[in-house]
């Protein structure tokens, strides 16, 4: 039993972080609340390098608790970026705090708790576990998101990704049923053991489809994304990038992990079907973005877009396309908290979010211009941003399997008109800033040190993730070979 | 005798958990709770018959009784009478079932294509159950659940300390979210 704490040892000490963050709040006055959210990001930060620690990473390849929990290098690297989403989401709520209007300490508390079940996702090794994180994902992400509760919209969209998420939950455990049903395990080990017979079961397929469709609810791909724009727009601004950032990775490594490496025959029998979504998923994402005036649903539609194009790295089947799923995953992270964070500068006082609001940014704070330039042109793809090498990686990952299927190509193509369209709305935020009808408000926008410090490093990071992709790439390899090799090992008769 | 019992119990559970969704005859929310009791009533004789008595015995406790309670405590605070007004709309009602039908179709098909469409006989499936049935009820015990979920060898124990800390997130977001008004 002690053996196997020390595998968990990282999601025991975020979620013990939750519990003295809740009680902190009990023995702290008022004023010290700012206080505690630093110092939860600073403790967020230690269990970051701590994962690095040889013992820890001594660990790697082995599993806990009767194989439901599987620590490889795809899962550290997961757990590393959701520390990291983490650490700037903290930091984003500390600077929201008074917008929340009270209740501040347990919003930080419920970001540790949904920080610990990402954390445990990226584990998940049996089917138990995967349920049960991502519904600690989900129920606290019900609670962020209608935190603001003096807001109609908050609670809109509260009660819509409430109803939603859980019509997703039953057809995940329903799914799970079906699978469990056929296979008579929960273990991912077992199915990958049993594939060969399994895959000849519809029922299992009917239950895999189940469990298909739960996760791209997570992910928000076609057709289970009409519930980003509203959630997006309606939640507080560093639930919305938590959402999409860490709720959206939650779903990718288990779809990685279980589409790529449990079940991979699987994957190839569905080639066509994964195409078919992640291309609607693009073009739906980017058409429905063109019209959109207020900036947190322009991005909440961008970011159906971008599941689209993470979902390629899916399609590719390959080492390849997983490793560029990380990449582009890391650069999306940088990208998305210092967007977020500079419309919520802008937007502070008043309500909306109406892209007027940033008109003549370029007078007031030719910094944060600069940077909301700098994520936009990285979302959009082109060079020499993270967003371009990542979108490189996975058009590359998919055209190096094209050959003889025409389906690849057909995604490939409307990969790039996706991009192309992308343009278009990403450069409508520019004009608003530098070239804007008229200007309401003149004053500069003022912003604390530490968010100061969390944006300078997302674009440090933004433009590292573009300029010098080397060693990210080496990361990014590790954490996916490893991936490929496990299911190598699987196809080996011998084991 | 186990073929007649699974028919009556599954036949009214789904006729009952009709009845909580789209009662033609009465729209009172209080008469949907009660007929949600009997679908949970319904459901642990199924547990029963699959052996899984401790499992009855928790869904009858816990859902039929204490949940049940809060329903029905719920809808008599917030008195919804304008839910009792409300016609039932046809329109969704054709599309869920169409919905519903198009998914039935679909799974059946999957049944029929892994294990042949002629269902088996009951003498069939009692034969099989009886082969079967000493370790299914040992899986079903209150002493077998445990050892399932505690010990730490299989490793359910993680999931089950999860969900505690999923129970802590859902008791204070609702305190936080129900309370009053702060200043």
């Amino acid at each position: 039993m002690g053996d196997q704490l020390h595998f968990v040892q990282l999601e025991m000490m975020v979620a013990a972080l939750g519990l003295c963050v809740l009680l902190g709040d009990l023995f702290l006055p008022m004023t010290a609340r700012r206080a505690l959210g630093w110092i939860a990001a600073g403790a967020l930060g230690l269990v970051f390098l701590l994962s690095f620690r040889e013992s820890y990473t001594g660990l790697a390849n082995g599993e806990a608790f009767g194989g439901i929990f599987r620590l490889d290098e795809l899962a550290l690297f997961f757990k590393r970026f959701f520390l990291l989403a983490g650490i700037f989401v903290l930091v984003f709520a500390v600077d929201f705090a008074e917008r929340l209007r009270g209740g501040v300490s347990e919003y930080l508390a419920f970001i540790l708790f949904a920080l610990s079940g990402m954390m445990f996702a990226a584990s998940a090794n049996d089917f138990s576990l995967l349920f049960v994180s991502i519904e600690l994902i989900t129920v606290t992400f019900y609670i962020l998101v209608s935190f603001q509760r003096h807001r109609m919209q908050s609670l809109e969209a509260g009660v819509k990704y409430l109803i939603l998420g859980a019509v997703s939950s039953a057809f995940l455990v329903y799914g799970i049923a079906l699978v469990f049903g056929e296979a008579g395990s929960l273990k991912f080990d077992d199915l990958r053991d049993a594939h060969a017979e399994l895959l000849e079961s519809n029922v299992f397929l009917f239950g895999m489809l189940f469990v298909f469709a739960g996760l791209a609810f997570k992910i928000s791909a076609f057709p289970f994304q009409v519930w980003a724009p509203d959630v997006y727009q309606g939640a507080p601004t560093p639930t919305t990038t938590f959402l999409a950032v860490g709720s959206k990775a939650a779903g990718f490594v288990l779809l990685i992990r279980l589409f790529g490496s449990v079940v991979p025959e699987l994957t190839a029998q569905w080639t066509g079907l994964l195409i078919a979504v992640a291309a609607l998923t693009i073009l739906y994402g980017n058409l429905c973005a063109l019209p959109q005036r207020n900036l947190k649903r322009l991005l909440a539609y961008s970011g159906i877009a971008n599941a689209g194009y993470l979902l390629m790295g899916i399609v590719a089947q390959s080492g390849e396309g997983t490793a560029a799923i990380l990449y582009y995953l890391a650069g999306y992270l940088f990208t998305l908290v210092a967007a977020f964070m500079i419309i919520h500068l802008v937007t502070r006082e008043g309500e909306g979010e109406d892209i007027a609001r940033i008109a003549g940014l370029s007078q007031r704070s030719p910094c944060l211009a600069f940077a909301l330039v700098l994520c936009a042109v990285s979302l959009a793809g082109i060079p020499p941003l993270a967003g371009f090498f990542g979108k490189f990686l996975l058009v590359k990952s998919v055209a190096a399997e094209a050959f003889g299927n025409a389906g690849y190509f057909a995604l490939l193509a409307v990969a790039v008109f996706g991009v192309v369209v992308s343009i278009y709305y990403y450069f409508g935020i520019i004009r608003a800033m530098y070239w804007p009808g008229e200007t309401p408000d003149e004053s500069p926008v003022a912003v604390a040190w530490p968010t100061r410090v969390a944006l300078g490093l997302c674009v440090a990071a933004i433009l590292y993730l573009g300029l010098l992709p080397d060693k990210p790439m080496n990361w990014a390899n590790t954490a996916a070979n490893i991936e490929k090799r496990s299911s190598a090992e699987a196809a080996d008769p011998r084991r | 005798m186990e073929g007649t019992l699974f028919n009556i119990f599954a036949g009214l559970a789904v006729l009952s958990a009709l009845l909580v969704v789209a009662n033609p005859f009465n729209r009172n929310p209080v008469t949907s709770a009660l007929f949600l009791v009997t679908t949970m009533i319904s459901i642990s004789g199924l547990f029963v018959l699959l052996g899984a008595y401790f499992l009855a015995a928790v869904q009858i406790l816990v859902y039929a009784g204490a949940v049940m309670v809060l329903f029905l405590f719920v809808i008599m605070l917030l008195d919804l009478r304008e839910g009792a007004r409300r016609k039932l709309n046809l329109v969704s009602l054709a599309m869920g079932l169409m919905a519903v039908g198009a998914l039935f179709l679909v799974y059946k098909s999957s049944i029929d294509q892994t294990y042949g469409s002629e269902a088996p006989s009951h003498e069939a499936v009692a034969d099989a159950g009886q082969a079967e049935a000493k370790p299914v009820k040992a899986v079903g015990s209150t002493r077998a659940l445990g050892q399932a979920l505690f010990s730490p060898d299989n490793g359910f124990i993680l999931p089950f300390e999860i969900v505690s800390v999923l129970l802590l997130v859902a008791m204070v977001g609702v305190i936080l979210l129900s309370r009053k008004e702060p200043r």
